[in-house]
């Protein structure tokens, strides 16, 4: 017992400082695409867990090589067949394999085993029962992307609950399309820079500049085009770039954009204090506009463009972008057209309404660059 | 970006839909059967299975064999071991009553995986028949510091102390005094303790706790001078490896810290400092460090754990650019562990996103605990001169 207690002593030491984990756990990926009443997939495992699972090295010499994965198909077959189980409405579908390969992950060689399942009938439900490795690793997790209809939904198998069931009928590609034009929405709500900026821009789309002084233009059909215009060439501009930053054309830093779009809205404000570009500011809007497109791509970046839906949801996302400045534009612009001929308009609104926005576009600017 | 406030758990959705693992370029069938695919790490062979197997009914096999394995895990920050360990403790944890040094086990497992309450649960069940093991009282005392609840941890690092070797109850009682106020003496402390005829774990704890007492009081170049001393007597402390680089980023020396770290990129927390020495060298090798680590924090936020949210926080900041996610996730960090260097990482990225509010609890605990550390200061004085 003495000897026992030492070893004790020994492991409780060495693990009593703080350990820094290095590696990810294992895990395994399941992938599987429902047609019908037919599911393909693979199944990657690290070859260390294939090795645990049955045994690759067949010679023993700690490596396994490519002929011994080859040479180890049948075992491995047999094993997916008892701890992978896929189910529909009539029962256990009836698995498949096609020949094992090799895909590379970042943690190292995984084998991937490619097979097919034949459920009997369409598809609705599938119940997966997941228990690859749960005597040998208990942590080890089966993560599951399972694809039908254009919808991908993720999942962790394993652990303590082994059998999982999945609907299918419910993704759709529709249901993409709102929770897209929700987010557009919700992004230009909650993200006051954009706002501020176009609000610079439009605040005097109903006044006219003569002989260095704000005048109210006569008709609301001036009015009118001046701010189709700049609604138009921001539109446009932040749709390209959107675009291309989405389907990872183009990247830039975040610190970049967020720090130009600040200074866009200093820009945009102070040419109303101190005019220099009076007719055409529809070309600053298209300008900046194009980076305003970068600072939205960096939430769909975090949102992820789901598999199968990425047009669909990238023009929801844009969709709900404009919805959501037109309903500011709709509403703020009709009472800037009332208030136009007011002094309040011309000289409270236009110069000190300016200039707070541009002062709180410098304190952005400096959070941005700098922070 | 004032996006209004990002709740930690949306945002910690958000980064696994952002940065899902993926593979490289996608399934091939390799040149040669000779290929090697993969090298298995000791105790990871098919036909360990038989021991495994025989540990299910031979406690005196499944100790030793559990110990091997958090062994393995230690040395080589290997997750997996830590599973294997677990697969080999199940059926005596399930006993009633359990073996106390099973729970001994279970406990360091626990803890080793960041479950620290359950770590402590288990802890306790070990108390009632046993109230006086030490390496009981040493785990529980570091779990407690991990979680910032120095007045529990003292006391048990009071009650180890009168178990063991004089110099290491020292040792114990020392390293808690540094966080608690004390810094300037426990260190002299410490600095005067003589490590003869330790064992070189031993010897190794004394390094780190001194280096890290270095670092915080801001002598970079004596901490440099422990975490030397320790790295040639255990090569594969991964925890003071981390730290050295840390010191040597602060210094601005990224070309020492590459050439620290080389042959180290397979351990997720060494890479995030090579990726961010690469980023500060411009070293287009960065991306690839990024691709990686992006792979296995997704991983790890896919399966629900935490093992590494400091490290993915730091890697949000110091190398993505992310403020905003950063503070989320180091908010969420800081709901599970207190170490200095989670006040760091939640004052920095609170700084970065704007919102230096966010910082209050871990400088509220920094004040109430009387924390001091230099780096903490620096950070905090400048994120309340920004306001």
């Amino acid at each position: 017992m003495s000897t026992l207690r030492q070893s004790l002593w020994m492991t409780a030491l060495l693990l009593a400082g703080p350990a820094a984990q290095a590696h990810i756990a294992s895990n395994g990926f399941l992938s599987l695409e429902v047609d019908g009443a037919q599911v393909s997939g693979a199944l990657e495992l690290a070859i260390r867990d294939g090795e645990l699972a049955v045994g690759l090295d067949q010679n023993g010499d700690g490596k396994v090589t490519w002929g011994e994965l080859r040479a180890s198909q049948t075992a491995l077959q047999a094993y997916v067949l008892g701890h992978v189980h896929l189910a529909g409405a009539d029962g256990p579908c009836r698995m498949g394999f096609s020949a094992v390969q090799v895909n590379e992950r970042v943690d190292g060689s995984y084998l991937w085993l490619p097979f097919t399942a034949a459920c009997g009938r369409v598809v609705k439900r599938l119940s997966i029962d997941y228990t690859v490795l749960d005597a040998e690793d208990p942590s080890h997790r089966g993560l599951l992307s399972l694809s039908a209809g254009g919808a991908t939904q993720t999942a962790v198998l394993g652990g303590g609950s082994a059998l999982r069931l999945f609907e299918l009928d419910h993704p759709s590609p529709w249901s993409a399309f709102v929770e897209y034009l929700r987010a557009g929405i919700w992004h230009i709500w909650s993200g006051v820079d954009h706002l501020l900026f176009l609000l610079s821009l439009l605040l005097p789309a109903v006044l006219a500049r003569r002989q260095n002084r704000w005048e109210a233009v006569p008709l609301a059909a001036p009015a009118f085009v001046n701010i189709v215009k700049v609604v138009t060439a921001f539109t446009l501009a932040h749709s390209v770039t959107l675009s291309l930053a989405a389907f990872d054309l183009i990247r830039l830093p975040g610190r970049l954009t967020e720090s130009v779009i600040a200074a866009s809205i200093i820009v945009a404000a102070l040419n109303n204090v101190f005019p220099r570009v009076t007719e055409g500011r529809w070309r600053i809007a298209f300008a900046f506009g194009l980076l305003h497109g970068f600072g939205f791509a960096s939430v769909l970046a975090e949102m992820g463009l789901p598999k199968g839906a990425r047009i669909v949801s990238l023009v929801a996302f844009n969709l709900g972008v404009e919805a959501g400045q037109m309903a500011v534009v709709l509403a703020l612009m009709p009472a800037a057209y009332l208030l136009r001929t007011t002094a309040f308009y011309r000289r409270g609104v236009m110069p000190w309404g300016s200039s707070a926005i541009a002062a709180l576009g410098m304190v952005w600017f400096v959070q941005r660059a700098w922070g | 970006m004032p996006r209004g406030r990002l709740y930690p758990l949306f945002a910690a959705a958000l980064l696994s839909a952002a940065y899902g693992p993926r593979a490289l370029a996608g399934p091939y069938v390799p040149g040669s059967d000779g290929t090697v695919l993969a090298e298995l790490p000791s105790g990871t062979c098919h036909a360990d299975v038989s021991a495994r197997r025989l540990a299910r009914g031979r406690i005196d096999v499944a100790i030793p064999l559990a110990q091997f394995y958090l062994r393995q895990s230690r040395l080589s920050g290997d997750l997996r071991y830590l599973g294997y360990a677990e697969a080999v403790l199940a059926p005596w944890v399930k006993q009633d009553p359990p073996a106390p040094d099973v729970l001994v086990l279970q406990a360091t497992l626990q803890q080793s995986r960041h479950e620290f309450s359950a770590s402590l649960a288990t802890l306790e069940r070990v108390f009632t028949v046993r109230p006086d093991d030490p390496q009981a009282l040493l785990i529980r005392a570091t779990v407690l510091r991990v979680l910032g609840r120095y007045p529990e941890a003292n006391a048990a690092c009071e009650q180890f102390a009168r178990l063991v070797e004089p110099r290491l109850g020292a040792l114990c009682i020392q390293s808690l005094r540094g966080l608690n106020g004390h810094l300037e003496s426990a260190y002299a402390e410490l600095e005067q303790l003589s490590s003869q005829g330790w064992l070189n774990s031993e010897k190794s704890w004394l390094f780190s706790e001194l280096g890290e007492m270095a670092i915080r009081l801001g002598r970079d170049v004596d901490a440099q001078r422990w975490f030397q001393q320790d790295l040639k007597l255990v090569p594969t402390d991964f925890y003071v490896r981390a730290a050295y680089a840390d010191s040597l980023l602060r210094q601005g020396r990224s070309g020492e810290v590459l050439t620290l770290l080389q042959g180290y990129e397979s351990f997720e927390p060494l890479l995030l400092r090579i990726a961010i020495a690469q980023r500060q060298l411009r070293d287009p090798r960065q991306a690839q460090s990024s691709a990686r680590l992006r792979a296995a924090f997704a991983a790890e936020t896919q399966r629900g754990e935490a093992v590494h949210r400091r490290e993915q926080a730091r890697f949000l900041l110091e190398v993505e650019d992310q403020p905003t996610l950063s503070l989320a996730v180091a908010t969420l960090n800081w709901a599970v562990q207190r170490e200095p260097d989670d006040v760091l990482a939640l004052v920095n990225a609170a700084k970065a996103a704007g919102r230096p509010a966010a910082a209050e609890p871990a400088l509220d605990f920094v004040r109430t605990q009387g924390l001091s550390d230099v780096r903490v200061n620096a950070a905090a004085t400048a994120s309340v001169a920004s306001r």
